[in-house]
Order: structure tokens, then C-alpha cells, then sequence
């Protein structure tokens, strides 16, 4: 009995920091989508940002001006920790908390069961 | 009385609660010690891991409130007290023989009341609820096991939840779809951690139980008297 209740108080106050978070990491997911190349650009997590210069061999801002993603409104978020995750209608948008804020480490992802997504933008 | 003799007592007082509580203090002390150790290696490790996945280092204080230095601390406490409690029950009905920490061949189970000094059998120093014979008794004549019993359930259940939260930031730190808990505990993480720490805590504690046979630590309650015979169950020195 004890234990249950133990397990019960720990899981709502996993939930109840993590329902903290739920609205601003929503907000970051669904700006960025529609975000200009530049915004995008300071919405991304530094790693991310850096593996993308170096994969495209083209400045961040110009690799986000040729990216287009889905505008989609959020169906779902989940935050765990320091790294969360928000759906949107015909996107999945990975994030981490940095120092300044929640930050875009993946967008443009899709579902491939127990396997990690296949993102068009992702980090290391 | 004048301040010397006040002080001199109070040293007096001081040091008999020292001694008359050593090994609860020393491994207490030492618990503490240990736990800042793990905290300090901990934050160290978690950072690197950090810096290695392109993220970035977090503070001390971050770390000790993360459900990754949770999961660290209770899935060995779980075990330990594991240990204890399946100890504790087991060595009521299991004997080994020669071994200091085992009863004598003959005595496997609960024993009688009057071994135990129970009910009727009760002494004037006895615990009060060593005295009754009803239900008081029955929940005091296993109270330790219980409360042993007691925190491994809280701890595994809290090991449970911290490993739910960290293994579910990993899963979206890789790009990976989080789970539920009854899914967490199905997963090969939760058991793997389980299981490592309770296949070592069995390994202790049978060797304890069989190298007592053999082998002697003069002075140890742990062990036999040096001179015991081999084939003695039971006895400490």
C-alpha cells in the first residue's frame, strides 16, 4: 500500500514537471515550422546547427531556407527530463533544454516503430 | 560543579555514545561519504556523456534532482535491502552447516515461544509487544524482516519510476518514442539493471554463509572463535 502510494506521489511529480514544460516546448515546435530561415537558425540546439553546416557545406541559414516542412498544429507533447518531444499534423519535432531555452535538436521526423526516426533536419 | 568538571563530563557522555554506537555512526559516516562520492563521479560522467551527444554540461544541483542520479542510488539500495530481507527469512528455515550464520541443524523454523521469549515466556526487559501473544506479537516477531521487506519494495518501486524517466529521456534524446511504465518495465533496461545488482548481492551472501566455515576473523561477531572446529554451527566470536 505504501509503496503504491510511494510510486503514485513520484509519478505524479515526474508528470506535474513535465506538464510545466508542455506549453513552451509546443510553442518552440510550432514556430519553427513556420519560423524564417534566420529564426530557425537561433531555434536550433548548437550541435544541430553544426551538423548541418557540415553535412551541407552551406551556412545554417541557407541549408534552412531550402528545407520545407510541414506547418502542422500540435496533436500531442511529451517532455522527459532535459529532451521532449512534440507531434504535429505531418511532423514529429525533437527538442532539448539548453541554457537559453528549449532548442530544435531534430524537425521534419518520421516513425519507424521501435527504430529511431528518420528526420530531414536532425543533430548528432 | 565548575566548568572543567561540566566539560570533562560532557566528553565523557560523548565519547560513550561514540563507542556505544560505533558501527551505526562509522557506517553511517560512510554512507554519506560514499553517496557524495557517487554524486561527484556521477555529475562527471553524466556531463561527459553530455558532451559526447552534443549537449550541454549541467550543474551539480541539476544532476542531483535528474532522474538519472535516482535510478543510480535506489537500484542498489533495492538490492541491499533484497539481500537483507530474503537473508533474515531465509536463514529462519535454511541452515548451513558450520557457519556462523546459521542456527544449529536442529533448530530450522520459527522456533518455540519459550526460545523466543514470548507471550508467557516473556521477561521483564523483554519488548512490550514481545509480551501479548496476539496479533502485536505476530508483527513484532517479524518486524525486521518486514521493514527490510518494507523499503526494498519502496526502493524497487522508485528505482521503477527514476528508471522510467531517465530511460524515456534517452529514448527522445535518440529520436526514439518514449513508454509507459508498465512498458518500461518490460523493457531489457529495467531488468538488466535489476538483475545485475541482485546476482551480486546473492553471491555475497552465499559466500559470507559458506566461507565462514572454512575461514576466521578473530574478534568478529561474523565469524567463528579462531579455535572453532569446523563443523561448530552457529557459534560467533
Amino acid at each position: 500500500m505504501l509503496a503504491r502510494a510511494a510510486l503514485l506521489a513520484a509519478a505524479v511529480l515526474l508528470a506535474g514537471c513535465a506538464d510545466l514544460e508542455q506549453p513552451v516546448v509546443e510553442q518552440v515546435a510550432s514556430t519553427f515550422a513556420a519560423a524564417d530561415p534566420s529564426t530557425r537558425c537561433a531555434m536550433l540546439a548548437p550541435a544541430t546547427v553544426a551538423v548541418v553546416e557540415a553535412a551541407r557545406s552551406e551556412s545554417c541559414v541557407q541549408a534552412m531556407a531550402q528545407l520545407s516542412l510541414p506547418e502542422g498544429a500540435v496533436v500531442s507533447s511529451t517532455v522527459w527530463g532535459d529532451n521532449a518531444q512534440v507531434q504535429l499534423v505531418g511532423d514529429t519535432v525533437f527538442l532539448t533544454r539548453t541554457s537559453t531555452g528549449w532548442k530544435v535538436t531534430a524537425a521534419g521526423c518520421r516513425s519507424r516503430g521501435d527504430a529511431p526516426y528518420v528526420c530531414r533536419l536532425e543533430g548528432p | 560543579m565548575n566548568r572543567a568538571a561540566s566539560a570533562s563530563s560532557m566528553w565523557d557522555r560523548l565519547r560513550r555514545v561514540l563507542r556505544d554506537n560505533g558501527l551505526g555512526i562509522v557506517f553511517g559516516a560512510l554512507f554519506l561519504l560514499t553517496l557524495v562520492g557517487q554524486a561527484i563521479s556521477g555529475h562527471a560522467y553524466f556531463n561527459d556523456q553530455q558532451i559526447s551527444v552534443g549537449g550541454e554540461p549541467v550543474s551539480l544541483a541539476h544532476y542531483l534532482t535528474s532522474s538519472s542520479f535516482g535510478v543510480d542510488v535506489v537500484e542498489n539500495w533495492q538490492s541491499e535491502y533484497l539481500q537483507f530481507f530474503l537473508y533474515i527469512f531465509g536463514t529462519v528455515w535454511l541452515v548451513q552447516r558450520g557457519s556462523p550464520e546459521s542456527k544449529d541443524m536442529d533448530e530450522a523454523g520459527p522456533e518455540s515461544d519459550a526460545d523466543q521469549r514470548i507471550g508467557r515466556h516473556a521477561r521483564a526487559d523483554s519488548p512490550r509487544w514481545a509480551r501479548p501473544g496476539d496479533w502485536r506479537t505476530v508483527v513484532f516477531s517479524r518486524s525486521l524482516g518486514l521493514v527490510m521487506g518494507g523499503i526494498f519494495l519502496l526502493s524497487w518501486g522508485a528505482q521503477s519510476v527514476a528508471g522510467w524517466a531517465a530511460y524515456n529521456a534517452e529514448q527522445i534524446g535518440s529520436r526514439q518514442d518514449p513508454v509507459t511504465w508498465l512498458g518500461y518495465l518490460g523493457q531489457p533496461e529495467f531488468w538488466n539493471r535489476t538483475t545485475q545488482n541482485w546476482q551480486s548481492e546473492m553471491l555475497a551472501v552465499g559466500s559470507m554463509a559458506v566461507l565462514g566455515v572454512y575461514l576466521r576473523q578473530r574478534g568478529s561477531p561474523e565469524s567463528k572463535p579462531v579455535g572453532a572446529a569446523h563443523a561448530g554451527t552457529g557459534e560467533t566470536g
